[in-house]
């Protein structure tokens, strides 16, 4: 197995296996073609089925959980339609739009595919989403029943380039469990952004936990705190805020974690560095992360503590029901049509909304979404409900359209230069202004 | 392909017969032979030109494009130079991920050969066990640029990793490593010198190649063990170490997986293990710019390709080759 020669003697050489000049070349010259051949991994992908028998293709991200779930809903799906069946793929967010550009690239996307809004308007405009709207008109893909709000987050250029396949919105989680232990408040909706420093910072200095994750990097509150400020994120497909206010939101962190609300740089990179299974709230390493409301089962999973929800700090009719994820159909897929039926029964069929609960975000389907609330036995499950119907009495009337191209390098930037605020390499200001061109580059901005 | 031209010997001794006679026959053999020897090279010659040269080409296209993943390559806009002017004007990043990848192949490469040719020389003994020894040496090269190692390490090195809970036991407190910006790429530099098996077994191989008479000789003489290292080993074992220099700088800059694991793919902390290649995959496969990304990896080939080239023409200074008659 080894290519080492047993005898550890020094054998006279025999002269062919000298190296000559010409033998390393050759050698040097056929390495690395050999090892880039052997780099190069098969992916097999074929589409195909009669006229009579249909095999979708369905990609998504997501945990265990939600493929348990997904599988069997889509089970059921082929238990009423037994020509249908499923080519399912899945596997972890981080990679996942990487290997779905690929799909794409090859011509094999698959025919359904989950996305969100960091890529729904670039797909889009790129062609190559199916537009659902005539299906939508025609009441193929029933969205009647769907918050108008959320039906308007999938659209692009006035076309219908998914279907929401849940609802969720900002959430705050802290673990309750440390606070009781420590006989410490807990936080609460509606408590201004210097409040909820100064709670932290009393966690850190009671608890030994820091008090909070930094959220200097999280592109979802700085949006929320933009929005409470009269900005945006994005208007028009431009930049919807200035320097100052990006010196301000730095400057706000930088308080903090002097502080002591914060854990360490490091620490912060390791939770701005993680998936939904690592917070910082469930490993310990502070005592709030910034997430989504229909995470907490994800989040609970992961942890003995008693989890709370609460909305992000300030006015928290600054918030949004989102679409946190949707269905896309494929636009040159050859099952259009089974493709378009399946998309609207896992969007509106009571059983299957039944199966899938509220992993993907509360179900769109306002009468699915009732039935799920009265019937859902899954605790975790049960408290996002109960918060997000709660914080949804509070949003105010407008919601932010779907972002532009460019989004998801915005939320990376965003990432890289307010770490290097929280290591100290650059100041607030500087970050500003840096993160300001950045930004504007990332969507095309002039 | 220069292989296939080798002359190839017939097996059998050929039948005597008029000279001429001879030499026609000899050329159609040779032709034959020639023929099938294209034939049994066609399956690499098919991937040569399907895998490699096509593709290489098409990115070639591609480069003075803004070609997308997401649209088909006939609809790509030709944009002429622009991929190659923002690349070299207007993205600071481009020129982070230069000095990110410069750094680390200048540092690790002669770490990585000098930790290969140093252990090395331990092992080319005869003692009981070596081959063992020898083994465990390769064992983290088998597993190689493997991902599960490059997990391992990140875990190891966090903040709260095995790492520091070693260094703990002698009341040290030690770094956050891979969740710093100043120790994330010392740590994968670490990691490409810890793999130093592959060029220790070609070492090996090299030192079982210097004729134990010189030694002797040199012995006799009263050379010290320094002197017989710094005078028969290094200069009978040069074209060995040119050629792990050359494909360990290659490879060095190369440095994909382990960059792309450890920072979660996207070269952080703060940009600081953001290496070239890194760089180009997110180009091409998160921003979705694969005309831009197709433009820095030509750049790349046009740099390794140059770096090689001054490689093998330092060559002739310090590299001495056994047999004369190649000179």
């Amino acid at each position: 197995m080894l290519p080492i020669t047993r005898s550890a003697t020094h054998d006279q050489p025999t002269p062919a296996l000298r190296p000559t000049r010409r033998r390393l070349l050759a050698a040097a010259l056929v390495a690395p073609l050999l090892l880039g051949a052997a780099a190069c991994g098969g992916d097999d992908d074929s589409g195909g089925g009669s006229s009579d028998k249909v095999e979708l293709s369905i990609f998504w991200w997501g945990a265990d959980k939600r493929a348990e779930l997904t599988d069997k809903a889509l089970a059921l799906y082929t238990q009423k339609h037994p020509n249908v069946t499923f080519k399912k793929t899945w596997q972890a967010n981080q990679g996942y739009f990487d290997k779905l550009a690929t799909l794409t690239a090859g011509g094999n996307a698959p025919d359904i595919f989950q996305i969100d809004d960091n890529f729904i308007a670039e797909y889009a405009q790129r062609g190559v989403t199916l537009d659902l709207q005539p299906s939508a008109d025609s009441g193929k893909i029933d969205v009647a029943k769907f918050p108008k709000s959320l039906v308007e987050y999938g659209k692009v250029d006035g076309k219908l380039a998914g279907v929401a396949m849940g609802e969720n919105t900002q959430g705050l989680v802290f673990d309750k469990t440390l606070l009781d232990k420590f006989k410490l408040p807990a936080p609460t909706t509606g408590m201004s952004w210097e409040d909820f420093i100064k709670w932290a910072t009393n966690v850190s200095k009671v608890a030994k936990v820091p008090g909070t994750q930094d959220p200097s990097a999280v592109y979802q509150a700085l949006w929320v705190y933009l929005r409470q400020n009269g900005k945006d994120l994005y208007k028009d497909n431009k930049l919807a805020f200035d320097e100052a206010d990006i010196t301000k939101w730095f400057q706000l962190w930088k308080g903090a974690r002097e502080a002591g609300a914060t854990p360490t740089p490091d620490v912060i990179h390791e939770g701005n560095d993680s998936s939904v299974s690592k917070q910082l709230v469930v490993t310990g390493k502070a005592d709030t992360s910034w997430v989504w409301v229909n995470q907490m089962p994800e989040l609970k999973k992961n942890t003995k503590s008693e989890l709370g929800v609460i909305a992000y700090p300030g006015d928290p009719s600054a918030q949004w029901a989102r679409a946190s994820m949707y269905f896309s159909i494929f636009k040159g897929t050859k099952k259009k049509d089974a493709a378009i039926d399946v998309v609207n029964f896992l969007a509106n069929d009571p059983e299957a909304g039944k199966i899938l609960g509220t992993d993907r975000g509360l179900p769109p389907n306002l009468d699915v979404r009732a039935q799920v609330a009265a019937s859902v036995t899954d605790a975790s499950m049960k408290q996002t409900i109960e918060v997000q119907n709660e914080l949804g009495t509070k949003f105010g009337p407008t919601s932010p359209a779907v972002p532009p191209k460019g989004h998801s390098k915005v939320k990376t930037e965003l990432v890289r230069i307010a770490e290097e605020v929280t290591y100290g390499r650059s100041t607030p200001e500087a970050g500003a202004t840096a993160f300001v061109t950045a930004a504007k580059a990332a969507i095309g901005q002039s | 392909m220069t292989m296939a031209q080798m002359p190839v010997r017939p097996t059998e001794p050929a039948p005597p017969v008029p000279a001429a006679h001879r030499r026609g026959r000899v050329a159609r053999r040779r032709r034959r032979e020639g023929l099938a020897g294209y034939v049994f090279l066609s399956p690499w010659l098919l991937g040569l030109l399907g895998i490699t040269a096509i593709p290489m080409l098409l990115s070639l296209y591609l480069s003075f494009t803004d070609y997308s993943p997401l649209i088909p390559v006939t609809e790509a806009n030709w944009i002429g130079l622009e991929n190659y002017r923002r690349m070299f004007t207007a993205d600071p990043q481009y020129w982070h991920a230069v000095r990110v990848t410069a750094t680390f192949a200048l540092i690790a490469v002669p770490l990585k050969l000098a930790s290969a040719l140093g252990v090395a020389l331990l092992l080319n003994k005869t003692m009981r066990g070596i081959s063992a020894f020898r083994g465990l040496f390769y064992l983290p090269s088998l597993l190689g640029g493997s991902v599960a190692v490059a997990i391992v390490w990140r875990s190891m090195f966090s903040g709260d990793g095995a790492v520091n809970s070693f260094l703990s036991l002698f009341g040290i407190k030690g770094e956050a490593w891979v969740n710093d910006p100043t120790w994330a790429l010392p740590t994968l530099m670490l990691l490409a010198i810890w793999q130093f098996g592959a060029p220790m077994v070609i070492f090996l191989a090299g030192l079982k190649q210097v004729p134990v008479e010189l030694y002797e000789a040199a012995s006799v003489d009263g050379a010290s063990p320094w002197r017989r290292f710094a005078h028969i080993t290094l200069p009978m074992l040069s074209p060995v170490i040119f050629f792990n220099l050359v494909l360990e700088t290659i490879h060095g800059f190369q440095g994909f997986t382990s960059a792309f694991v450890l920072s979660n793919g996207t070269g952080g902390p703060v940009d600081s293990t953001l290496m070239y290649t890194l760089r180009l995959y997110n180009a091409g496969f998160v921003e979705l710019n694969m005309g831009y990304a197709s433009a820095m990896a030509w750049v790349f080939l046009a740099v390794i390709g140059t770096i090689t080239v001054v490689l093998f023409s330092t060559g002739r200074f310090w590299v001495h080759y056994s047999d004369s008659e190649e000179r």
